[in-house]
């Protein structure tokens, strides 16, 4: 044995289902987190060159047909609330925390099925309603991180481009984002827990965000879509813009309560099915 | 839901005098580390199991052999809670599979047998989560455990060969010294070297009181390992035997060349020769038991050569539990 086994103190990740969640991420996390902060300092630095021309491309906006107005989410770029509205909150943020909340939640039962390791997991005495507990705290907990270094780089990186935003706005912005991503990821999570199939997983969590931003986005120019806007999570994500303070607890409550029925789901039909037989 | 429920407090309550497993030889609960009532497992009409009645004592190493197939990670896995079965009860420790699974777990050391582990973690890192997840282990028996199967812990697992991994498996099943360990195929992939280490460290954990249920498809391992060895093919359990009366009963293929020919005659109906074929100046002979007679029979012609072989699994299944192909 040439070196010390290092087993004396139990690294704090390694001590619970959670904890090894973050565990297995050490390496990718720094990077989702710095590739958020660089978005937001690219963003941030495009700002007073923007500004000027923020007039003219809100004339321009106004003059394209509706549906053109629609798909872009009819920026407003005279002000820093329409600027970061429509750069990072109407689509670029979403789509991270949306593959990165998917991506988790399908790996986090059905990834390690597929590959085998549940069986060592499961052996040990945790119960399986543990299990998929902590790992949606893992999936809120990295989804978390992800959303506050959004909040935090916007506040820190903005100023210095004169790009200045409420921080209560903004967190509350950035709060909806955290739960839209929360609420795909536990429906990534359900269907992995259900099914032990992560493509399965994957596939129809993320087909669904996608059905819900076309919903959303389409349901004020598509008469026929209009009438499904209240099932899209994106509606509640978008409704109504908290950088201009006019977030609604209610939005946040409606997004939230999908992860938690994702996560019900996920516990009850994980502890009923066979393990490991796909 | 409800009755399963209640069978389970009740079966708790004759439970409390016993404490904590080892020492329960008054106890009719705890002599037996492992029961099942005509367990049966289908996966969507495709066989598992069917109706296998299991006891293993407390105290003693029970082989489960049989050829790959047979139904023995089913049964394995079934007894830790990780499926469900169609029909018929286990118990472990006394306690329901499925009422008691928490607690089965904590009292139970498991290797499984498609073995896969966190390939990005170290061996250590690795033995001190799941020790962790047992609320601590001994981390010297870790050590000494790692020292004795020569396991570098210090490597990511990804990077180790089949063998070196089944050893960071093993001490994982070993390091919080569980009453009951449950070993799917425990020395595949194992050097002869480290196998003879396994089997020393589970002679030492039946000198302890400790029972070990392990699986295999090897006769000889199986022999050289166990007390009591439970037979399965076809996903049934078709016998259960000590393994002295196994040896007693042991296959042979002896082949026999001789100066000239020989009769198939002067060997039929000997004791234990169970199938004579001669051809030219050799004859080959199956043979159960003891060789004796056999040989005293050969020794009154000129011997030429004289080779032994095992028979596989299967041969000898076949020979010794016939009728049990599903039908």
């Amino acid at each position: 044995m040439a070196r010390e086994l290092p087993l004396g103190r139990t690294p704090l990740l390694l001590r619970s289902v959670a904890g090894k969640t973050f565990h297995d991420q050490r390496r990718s996390l720094p990077w989702w987190l710095g590739g958020i902060a660089a978005l937001v300092l690219s963003y941030a630095s495009f700002w007073p060159s923007v500004r000027e021309s923020g007039e003219r491309f809100n004339a321009f906006v106004r003059s394209a047909p509706a549906w053109i107005r629609d798909l872009i989410g009819s920026p407003d770029l005279a002000t820093p609330e329409g600027y970061v509205r429509s750069e990072l909150f109407s689509i670029t943020l979403p789509i991270l925390l949306l593959v990165y909340g998917i991506g988790l939640g399908a790996r986090a039962i059905a990834g390690e099925e597929e590959r085998g390791s549940l069986d060592l997991l499961l052996s040990a005495p945790v119960r399986r309603s543990r299990v998929v507990v902590e790992r949606f705290a893992a999936l809120a907990g990295g989804l978390l991180l992800l959303s506050a270094t959004a909040w935090a780089a916007i506040l820190v990186l903005g100023p210095p481009f004169e790009l200045r935003l409420d921080p209560a706005g903004a967190a509350a912005a950035c709060l909806l984002a955290w739960l839209l991503g929360l609420a795909f990821g536990s429906l990534a999570l359900a269907v992995g827990a259900a099914t032990g199939r992560r493509a399965l997983a994957a596939g129809t969590s993320a087909g669904a965000a996608l059905l819900a931003f076309l919903v959303n986005t389409f349901a004020p120019s598509v008469d026929w879509v209009r009438p499904f806007r209240w099932a899209s999570p994106f509606h509640y994500y978008a409704a109504h813009d908290p950088l201009v303070g006019a977030f609604r607890p209610l939005d946040a409550a409606v997004l939230a309560g999908i992860a938690v029925v994702a996560l019900a789901v996920a516990t009850v039909t994980f502890e009923r099915r066979d393990v490991g037989v796909g | 839901m409800a009755s399963s429920r209640a069978g389970g407090r009740i079966a708790g309550r004759s439970e409390v005098p016993a404490p904590a497993g080892a020492r329960g030889r008054m106890t009719p609960v705890a002599e037996t580390a492992i029961a099942t009532e005509d367990l049966t497992k289908y996966y969507d009409g495709r066989r598992g199991i069917v109706d296998v009645a299991l006891e293993v004592r407390v105290g003693e190493v029970f082989g489960f052999l049989g050829p790959n197939g047979a139904g023995k990670t089913t049964t394995i896995r079934l007894l830790l809670d990780l499926i469900r079965p169609t029909a018929g009860r286990a118990r472990v420790l006394g306690l329901d599979v499925r009422e008691g699974s928490l607690e089965i777990r904590r009292r139970t050391g498991y290797l499984p047998g498609e073995l896969v582990l966190w390939e990005r973690m170290t061996g250590a890192e690795l033995l001190a989560f799941l020790g962790a997840l047992r609320g601590g282990v001994d981390h010297r028996y870790v050590a000494e455990l790692a020292a004795r199967l020569d396991c570098d812990l210090s490597a990511r697992i990804g990077s180790l060969s089949h063998g070196s991994k089944q050893k960071v498996a093993l001490i994982q099943a070993f390091m919080h010294r569980p009453e009951l360990l449950i070993l799917d195929e425990p020395t595949t992939g194992l050097d002869p070297l480290m196998q003879e280490e396994f089997q020393r460290m589970v002679a030492e954990v039946r000198a302890e009181g400790r029972t070990v249920f392990l699986s295999s498809h090897i006769l000889r391992e199986v022999e050289r390992t166990c007390d009591r060895v439970g037979i399965i093919r076809e996903g049934r359990l078709v016998a259960v035997e000590d393994v002295g009366d196994l040896r007693a009963r042991e296959l042979r293929v002896l082949d026999l060349r001789f100066a000239g020919p020989v009769p198939a005659s002067a060997f039929q109906g000997l004791p234990g020769v169970q199938e004579v074929e001669a051809q030219g100046d050799g004859v080959r002979l199956t043979v159960a038991g003891p060789l004796d007679a056999v040989v005293r029979a050969a020794a009154r012609y000129e011997v030429v050569d004289l080779t032994s072989h095992e028979p596989s699994l299967e041969e000898i299944f076949l020979r010794f539990y016939p009728g049990h192909d599903g039908a």
